[in-house]
């Protein structure tokens, strides 16, 4: 079993199954065999950001470490910085300082998903990587990250038209230069309107301002923003990506890692993996307990394991095994697990 | 039954950690000593284009459990703000009613938590357990009411998250309680996650350490392989270090149906109260 070489490797699955370690061993792996590779993550635990040097001014931005002499680039995603990222290479100043986006993108405003997909985007023209491995953030919500770049979409799609061929002559001039006299003609305003009257009856005159201007400063950044929309054919590109879908035997739900592939069905291509960490299996080969209760225990635990894998082998076409490293070292597990990838390597 | 009940639990930590079996095992623990409580979380996280599920409400193995759709609990928001079953199913359809939740997850959390402290208010008696989102959408949603108020300065959606975050933020009212696993990394990430929630709300954060081996092994350690052996001692060193900052720490369960296992969990919750 041999894992090819793709511009992306993505890393999804159920927090707490070490998909983090994971995909920083992975990534570790793949440049000691000589890749450029830059390792995304959104939602370390701290030791694994201090294990990074991610902590402090380093997060948000893009740092070169070297963990056993190996080197490779990480980024700890900040809302905050890729927003004026953006606002520095679009020349849209306003983006980084309006009040409603400022508060949006702080770390826990919401908008982490949609940002971090417009960050790899710009990290991957910028042809300084071979590989980007990108870890995703945690369970149900990596189906809302994927999805993010049809919010996106949706967003720019449908509502634009409409809030400008509201906001009364000023803005439909700006409004005009941008879509052409032509199709703002066309627009029907009538909808718009009657929202923000609604709006406002719960809101106030400032907040109806503030937020035209907020979707006017992201508007024309939308260039940006679509760049996250390249990405999503790259994804689901067999030539491109790797997708890995981890979970663990700890968690013991074949299930979930199911219904995550059935649910992401159209983003991801047959060359997928399903990743099985923490398996128990070599411990328990070795265990011969004479005591009833203790083999109880051990029934119980290499009967989830058995039970589990029989049942990934069934709905996946590839299941890589990893093993539970038994130490409470970070270091330690990322190497462990950086040297078992070359179970899989080339 | 104890009289310091508050009305709402809230249950968050890493995937995987069995935030749903504790949840549903905790409302168990509460009708069985005479409480009125429900199971309650949240069915989706966006709008969806093609679908619309409408929330849930049944009782499923002897609780009552409760599975919120979005697109519901805004459309009831609406409508109890305008007044009108119309305009309010107008509003939700518009395109860019939709973009914007979706744009903006923090808005959906509002719109939930919302719909929640209403279902408080329309049956005093009921408390009610929430299956929350993990770790870093857990800070999002506590953050929500707090970042929403900041964006709208004043006018009636301002009054009402100010009316939810003073709920929210009521120690009498709600709990949560955040749920790790016996090792060391998931003990750490349900440190930060704690820490990161006391810098949002003043309310109690508890942490319980579920499916710990340690206990049920602490005779035979002798007779285990090594790696096992290791694993074990980790999580008693775990345990023994951190004693006072866990709460409550409950054993792996030899039961294999989530059911059982529930069922099975249910004697040792009291300290989750």
């Amino acid at each position: 079993m041999t894992i090819q070489n793709k511009s992306f490797e993505i890393f999804c699955g159920t927090g707490g199954v070490g998909k983090t370690t994971l995909a920083t061993s992975r990534a570790l792996n793949l440049a000691s065999k000589g890749s450029r590779v830059l390792l995304v993550t959104i939602d370390p635990a701290k030791r694994l950001k201090d294990l990074l040097g991610l902590t402090g001014d380093f997060e948000g931005e893009v740092t070169t470490v070297e963990i056993n002499k190996i080197k490779l680039d990480a980024l700890l995603m900040s809302p905050e910085k890729t927003i004026q990222r953006m606002a520095l290479s679009n020349k849209t100043p306003d983006l980084a300082s309006n009040r409603i986006v400022k508060i949006l993108s702080k770390p826990y405003g919401g908008m982490n998903e949609i940002l971090s997909l417009v960050e790899v985007q710009m990290q991957f023209e910028s042809g300084k990587y071979d590989v980007i491995v990108l870890d995703t953030p945690p369970g149900a919500h990596f189906l809302d990250f994927l999805e993010g770049i049809n919010k996106i979409k949706s967003f720019f799609d449908q509502s634009f038209v409409e809030i400008f061929s509201f906001i009364g002559t000023k803005t439909a001039t700006a409004g005009k230069k941008m879509f052409g006299v032509g199709l703002i003609n066309k627009v029907i305003s009538g909808g718009m309107k009657k929202l923000l009257s609604y709006l406002q009856r719960v809101t106030d005159a400032k907040f109806i301002d503030d937020f035209i201007q907020a979707v006017q400063i992201i508007y024309q950044s939308r260039d940006a923003f679509l760049k996250g929309l390249n990405l999503q054919d790259r994804l689901k590109s067999r030539s491109e990506c790797n997708w890995f879908l981890v979970t663990s035997v700890e968690q013991g739900k074949a299930q979930e890692a199911i219904e995550m592939k059935a649910h992401a069905a159209h983003f991801i291509h047959h060359d997928h993996f399903l990743v099985l960490n923490k398996c128990l299996e070599k411990e328990m080969n070795e265990w011969n307990p004479s005591d009833s209760k203790l083999l109880a225990i051990k029934n119980s635990l290499e009967g989830r394991e058995k039970e589990l894998k029989k049942n990934l082998k069934a709905n996946f076409p590839i299941v890589l095994e990893f093993p539970e490293i038994m130490s409470r070292d970070p270091l330690e597990h990322v190497n462990d697990l950086t040297k078992s990838w070359n179970n899989y390597g080339t | 039954m104890a009289t310091n009940l508050r009305r709402l639990y809230i249950f968050t930590g890493k995937g995987g950690v069995g935030k749903s079996t504790l949840s549903k095992a905790f409302v168990r623990y509460l009708v069985n000593n005479g409480s009125d409580a429900a199971y309650l979380t949240f069915k989706n996280q966006s709008l969806s284009e093609t679908h619309h599920d409408l929330t849930s409400e049944f009782v499923g193995n002897g609780i009552k459990e409760i599975y919120l759709d979005l697109e519901d609990a805004a459309k009831g928001y609406i409508e109890r703000r305008l007044n009108s079953k119309m305009i309010s199913g107008w509003i939700v359809k518009t395109p860019f009613f939709r973009a914007l939740v979706n744009m903006v997850p923090g808005f959906n959390y509002l719109i939930y938590l919302g719909k929640i402290l209403e279902l408080g208010k329309e049956n005093p008696n009921l408390i009610i357990v929430l299956d929350a989102p993990a770790s870093g959408h857990a800070l999002t949603m506590v953050e929500s009411t707090t970042n929403f108020q900041q964006i709208f300065e004043s006018g009636v959606i301002f009054e009402d998250t100010h009316k939810m975050l003073s709920r929210l933020n009521d120690p009498s009212y709600t709990k949560i309680n955040v749920v790790s696993l016996p090792s060391q990394m998931s003990w750490q990430e349900a440190v930060e996650l704690k820490a990161g929630l006391k810098q949002r709300t003043p309310v109690e954060v508890d942490i319980t350490v579920n499916n710990c081996l340690y206990p049920l092994l602490e005779q035979n350690l002798l007779d285990l392989p090594p790696g096992l052996k290791e694993k074990i001692l980790n999580e008693k060193a775990l345990l023994e270090e951190y004693k006072d900052q866990m709460q409550c720490v409950l054993p792996h369960s030899l039961l294999s149906h989530s059911k059982d296992i529930e069922m099975d969990l249910v004697g040792s919750l009291s300290k989750l109260i």
